[in-house]
């Protein structure tokens, strides 16, 4: 009963691990430069709570990253069925996800030509 | 879990390109529309979109009648390429080649064409004027369109819940953008994307959340394997009673049946009204093809359950649309009140759920997306300083001013009107007596009022247009259109006379096309 | 732990969507009660797939996900220009299509 549960007891001590790695590392063998930026928290790129009055303004180019960031990563889930079973769908699974695949690109082309990639 | 991934017979699954043809090209063109977009110089976008447009609709019209006769579930069980499936693609197309004609149009408006030239600039603005002023055009447009086409086909042939609800979601999120890119009374459009946005996002998780239902009470998503569930009588009632209603709110929504009717006019009105055109014939079809499967192959054996939920239903939507279209004073907003009291009619032909049912539902769909069509692309024709005059008023004497334009409005309005002789009265007959046939004679009647009603706020129409003086001065006056929407407008008078005069033509097409391939 | 209990929760999480798009008046707000609900139909397939042993529920969801993502995209981008319009997200202020 119980070693069913090992590997998620695995998967924890992992996880604590890197954690724990990620944090200590860089303050062991990195450079220390501080300045404003480095020294906030890290709250996905916008400036860290407390906010201004009413949760204050960011610049719309943000919503415009975050938004095309989500679409691209969200169509990458049909890939992992894709990575599981890629060996028994032969060449059909292999053309089928190059049509998948070809299909974003050229959202991906469309949204490069029209500026939507350029911060500023 | 496990041990059903290890479950080892694995079969690769096949796809048949063939019988999928007509959405392959559409979203083949849609792709590459959407890559001139990216690659083409401005100025030669538009022309290069239209003839992607125009030859993609007229190859996938192509496909469709190469394949037509086929009776078969393609896609590993997702998508049903029967008789009815192909009737619909085929009108789907059909309609939006007129539609696309209509939204090509750019010499009615002095500025441009029906679109906003940069739907990001705000109302009003330097950046808007200098936009206008440069005679830039928003061809972003068409992929859009191409991509809701594409949707509209798949819808109506989807033969799973899933397919079903990813189909209606790539029909829609184009649409709520094109509500939005008006060129004049921006506001207005922008409000209708809005609403049209809320709304229709709200009804598909209901949808969706009955999908869910239907597949915990059957196992699957398969329309047909509801069906075999019913059948087998298996599992919770309440659980099959919940879902179909959570279902059919998603569909009835986009079908415009009172009570999910509210968005209808706000968005009829504020999008651009080629677009209004477009989305009312279109959308339609694909909506009501899409309800009519699900009615009659996976809930077709507990027809007694839903049938008093959908007499009401229809019952209520003929009268609301009618009483509410006596009362407008916007021809757009009448015309979407109309559009609401026809849902009504179409539902009769639902509710008969026999072959006479579904092929009248069919042929009252396309006599109704021609007449639509035609009937918004003269609203756009109408006009004054500031752009559409869709004031009632402003329709008086029209017939003096152009007796050609207010003649073919006339045609329409007695096509909706189901008036002998016009493409209306052959559609309210099949449904009528489908209806008839199918024992739902208490809706028959109401129906046969509510046209009689509707048949007066026509006419009134009618009679304003030709019977009164036109209000001295008031700038309102008839613009001459440029080919495409002057083929348009042609192509819907033909369709409707010929449909009117010789019905047999259609009807055998609808009767041939069968039933639903289960 | 009972699967039906997830479907409970999956019901009272759609109810919850369902009324916050019906109460709430700023239009980000009603649509995140929308995501709320198509992220319970989500749920409700999951546990679903679990009573009926069979995967169909899961790769269901995979679907969802991404035409929720699709749909954030439309509707935040409408949202967007309405409030550059505006300087207002409510949609009481939305009032100009009426009767």
């Amino acid at each position: 009963m119980g070693e069913v549960y090992l590997p998620i007891l695995v998967l924890g001590i992992l996880g604590a691990a890197f954690a724990v790695f990620s944090v200590a590392a860089p303050s062991i063998i990195g450079p220390r430069r501080y300045n404003r930026a480095r020294l906030d928290a890290y709250e996905c790129g916008i400036d860290p709570t407390p906010q201004p009055i009413g949760g204050g303004r960011f610049p719309i180019k943000y919503y415009l990253t975050a938004m095309l960031f989500i679409v691209f990563d969200i169509e990458i889930v049909f890939l992992y069925p894709f990575a599981v079973a890629f060996d028994q769908l032969r060449l059909f699974g292999l053309i089928e996800m190059a049509v998948f695949i070809v299909t974003v690109l050229a959202v991906y082309a469309y949204v490069w030509r029209r500026g939507g990639l350029e911060w500023d | 879990m496990s041990s059903l991934l290890a479950a080892a017979s694995f079969d690769v699954p096949t796809i048949e390109y063939g019988q999928l043809s007509p959405m392959l090209i559409i979203f083949g063109v849609a792709v590459l529309s959407l890559l001139v977009e990216a690659f083409a110089p401005r100025g030669s976008r538009r022309p290069i979109q239209l003839v992607l447009v125009f030859a993609g609709l007229a190859a996938a019209f192509a496909a469709v009648v190469m394949i037509r006769g086929t009776q078969h579930i393609a896609a590993m069980g997702s998508v049903a390429v029967d008789g009815p499936a192909l009737f619909m693609q085929g009108a789907i197309l059909v309609l939006a080649f007129i539609a696309a004609l209509v939204m090509a149009e750019r010499q009615v408006d002095p500025l441009g064409d029906a679109f906003a030239p940069r739907a990001s600039a705000l109302p009003g603005s330097t950046d808007e004027i200098a936009f206008t002023r440069l005679g830039w055009l928003q061809t972003e447009v068409w992929p859009l369109f191409l991509f809701s086409v594409g949707g509209m086909l798949l819808f109506p042939a989807s033969a799973d819940l899933l397919t079903m609800f990813v189909a209606l979601e790539v029909v829609s999120l184009p649409l709520y953008i094109m509500a939005g890119l008006a060129r004049r009374r921006r506001l207005l459009s922008q409000e209708a994307a809005l609403k049209y946005f809320v709304l229709g996002a709200f009804s598909s998780a209901f949808f969706l959340y009955g999908t869910a239902l239907f597949y915990g009470y059957a196992g699957s998503v398969d329309l047909s394997a509801i069906s075999d569930a019913l059948t087998a009588n298996a599992g919770s009632m309440w659980l099959v009673i919940t879902a179909t209603g959570l279902v059919s709110v998603g569909l009835l929504f986009k079908i415009g049946a009172v009570p999910f009717h509210q968005w209808t006019p706000d968005v009829y009105q504020g999008s651009p009204t080629p677009v209004t055109g477009f989305m009312a014939a279109c959308t339609k079809i694909a909506a009501f093809g899409a309800l009519l499967r699900i009615m009659y192959v996976a809930l077709g054996g507990i027809r007694w359950d839903w049938r008093p939920m959908m007499y009401v239903i229809a019952a209520l939507t003929m009268i609301v649309g009618t009483l509410f279209a006596l009362t407008q004073t916007d021809m757009k907003r009448m015309l979407a009140y109309s559009s609401i009291a026809q849902a009504g009619f179409m539902l009769v032909g639902v509710i008969a759920t026999n072959q006479a049912g579904l092929s009248g539902t069919m042929v009252y769909l396309v006599a109704y997306g021609i007449a639509t069509i035609g009937a918004f692309a003269i609203v756009t024709l109408v006009r004054d300083s500031t752009g559409e005059a869709s004031h009632l008023s402003q329709w008086a004497g029209l017939g003096r001013k152009a007796p050609i334009v207010a003649s073919a409005f006339a045609l329409f309005l007695l096509a909706f009107a189901g008036i002998p002789l016009t493409s209306g009265f052959t559609g309210k007959f099949a449904v009528f007596t489908a209806g008839i046939a199918g024992g739902a004679t208490p809706v028959v009647i109401i129906g046969l009022v509510a046209s009689a009603v509707a048949a007066f706020f026509y006419v009134r129409v009618i009679v304003l247009m030709f019977f009164n003086e036109p209000t001295s001065d008031d700038g309102v006056s008839v613009v001459v259109p440029s080919g495409f929407t002057t083929l348009a407008i042609t192509i819907s008078v033909a369709l409707t006379l010929v449909i009117g005069l010789v019905p047999q033509l259609i009807l055998d097409l609808a009767n041939q096309a069968g039933l639903f391939i289960r | 732990m009972n699967p039906a209990n997830y479907l409970y929760l999956s019901a009272i999480l759609f109810s919850l969507g369902a009324v916050g798009v019906l109460v709430r008046r700023n239009a980000i707000v009603m649509f995140m009660c929308v995501e709320l609900m198509l992220n319970a139909c989500n749920l409700a397939f999951v546990s679903f797939a679990r009573i009926n042993g069979n995967l169909d529920g899961q790769v269901i969801a995979f679907f969802v996900m991404v035409v929720a993502a699709a749909e954030v995209v439309v509707g935040l981008a409408i949202i967007m220009t309405i409030f550059r319009t505006r300087r207002s997200a409510s949609v009481d202020e939305a009032n100009l299509l009426k009767y």
